[in-house]
């Protein structure tokens, strides 16, 4: 194992409490006060987290929008310069090599966000599959990140960087800065309004720590990764590592949406679609479904689930928790092809939980209401 | 009451003929579970082993293992955090014990680590992760 690396905001995590933790090799606070405090501030308010381990990448030269078009499911092509795109970075076999999102600024420029634990891998990948001409930056090793989200996130904004605020819905754009470009975008991952920010380290720590001030009057709390998963599966949105990866599909996961069956030839299409743009199944393959448990319990990734009138296992949790606003514990699984229609339509199911077999109930995503839904 | 500490971070007090033991987490441990959702209790009558799991504890981050500190009957499991779970958050030291035990080995007390031992081990890293 390698030394956990410690990222530009650490010392003032810790001089504002944060408790921390390793997440994959990077250490970043895990919460500062309660996770299900700042998971309600920013349902109601808004929360700041510090996401400097996720990758940005800039993708630059003559063709590069059809180029990074190539290697994701969705259709970048179709989207309008200043506006961002989520989409699977899949393999030849259609498996999942990372979920991320494409910036475009021009046909000659396109930022990614990437996950942290992806981040080599993607590099290599995407750098083998550019052509001639376009080439790719990774500025991330010196980079901050952050994200702004909750519904007051643009009035805190609007004091510190009132340029973004006008951003529309998954609008992005560049802030020029002294060490490179700041990219911001009205995006997120926690099913709120919000921004966020990447960029040079000095200058985007220095708007990091101005939201933190201007935004404790509208009930702002710095946020760790506790708060940040449990959002997230509030939503029913995946993380890599879990819901996604290279043995999974978009299809499997739900997400279809991002796979563009209108767009030309990209890596990964002929596992996922036939020659008419229809989604291939795969009968070996599970599907995603979202579940919550009734009783007290709480799933957790790796519990297994099984029929309740068959008594055969028949998935896997991959991530679950606790949320009132979810209606208590429940989480996502991937079970077999055959068992997941009989689920969706109410045949019963239990989700092992410390030698106990509790009763699950299907639950179509997100799992809450609110939020830009 | 004295208290005795394990490396797993629970406590455990004897009452005063010293046939019984209360036991709870460290105030340490309670930050490190973070927002308890609920608790698991052992059913009564149940025979743990010193160093048996005799609870659970589900927080929003994980479940956690709650393991006797002595060996002995559970006799008690503490009601109130059915209804309050956040008890084991506020008071993790007084009134949110967990289970209460009829001992079998009293003896065992002298074994555990003594509060300024405990708070050695933890400035010692004892409190990183792997334990508990």
């Amino acid at each position: 194992m390698t030394k956990p690396v410690s990222l530009p905001l650490d010392s003032l995590h810790k001089e504002m409490g944060g408790h921390i933790t390793d997440f994959h090799g990077f250490l970043l606070p895990v919460r500062f006060s309660s996770i299900t405090e700042e998971c309600q501030a920013v349902r109601t308010h808004a929360g700041l987290f510090d996401i400097s381990h996720m990758g940005r990448f800039i993708v630059k030269g003559s063709g590069a929008v059809d180029a990074v078009n190539r290697l994701m499911t969705s259709n970048l092509s179709a989207v309008s310069p200043g506006k961002a795109l989520y989409g699977i970075l899949s393999n030849e076999s259609g498996g999942a090599i990372d979920d991320i999102m494409a910036y475009r600024f021009s046909d000659d420029r396109v930022d990614l966000v990437v996950n942290a634990s992806n981040r080599e891998e993607d590099k290599r990948w995407i750098a083998n599959h550019l052509p001639k001409g376009v080439s790719l930056e990774d500025p991330s090793p010196s980079h901050v990140g952050f994200a702004l989200q909750g519904p007051r996130s643009g009035e805190i904004l609007s004091l510190v960087e009132s340029l973004a605020v006008a951003l529309p819905r998954r609008g992005a754009l560049l802030l020029p800065a002294p060490g490179g470009d700041i990219l911001v975008s009205r995006t997120g991952y926690t099913g709120e309004d919000g921004w966020e920010f990447f960029g040079p380290e000095h200058q985007v720590a220095t708007v990091y720590r101005k939201i933190l001030s201007a935004g404790a009057p509208f009930g702002l709390k710095p946020c760790g990764l506790g708060a940040r998963d449990l959002l997230r599966l509030e939503m029913g949105y995946p993380l890599y590592g879990q819901e996604l990866t290279v043995a999974t599909t978009p299809f499997d996961a739900g997400l279809g949406f991002a796979v563009s069956t209108k767009k030309g030839d990209f890596v990964g299409r002929k596992f996922l679609l036939d020659a008419e743009g229809n989604p291939l199944h795969h009968e070996d393959h599970r599907l995603l479904v979202g579940f919550s448990v009734k009783g007290r319990g709480i799933p957790r990734t790796d519990c297994i689930v099984s029929s309740a009138s068959t008594g055969k296992v028949t998935g896997v949790v991959t991530s679950g928790g606790y949320s009132p606003a979810a209606g208590g514990g429940f989480g996502l699984a991937y079970v077999d092809r055959s068992f997941a229609e009989e689920f969706s339509l109410g045949a019963p199911a239990h989700v092992r939980i410390h030698e106990q077999s509790l009763p699950i109930v299907f639950r179509t995503r997100p799992f809450i209401q609110g939020g830009l839904n | 009451m004295e208290k005795r500490y394990t490396q797993t971070h629970e406590w455990i007090a004897l009452n005063e003929s010293g046939s019984e033991g209360t036991v709870g987490i460290t105030d340490f441990a309670q930050k490190e579970v973070t927002d308890v959702v609920f608790v698991e209790l052992p059913r009564i009558g149940k025979k743990v082993p010193k160093g048996g799991e005799a609870a659970i504890i589900e927080s929003v981050k994980a479940a956690f293992s709650i393991y006797a500190p002595m060996g002995g009957e559970i006799i008690a499991g503490n009601q109130a955090l059915d209804s309050n779970p956040a008890l084991l958050n506020q008071d993790p030291l007084g009134q949110g014990w967990i289970f209460r035990l009829k001992l079998d080995n009293p003896s065992e007390f002298s074994s555990l680590m003594d509060e300024k031992a405990y708070n050695a081990y933890l400035s010692d890293g004892g409190g990183q992760p792997g334990h508990g």
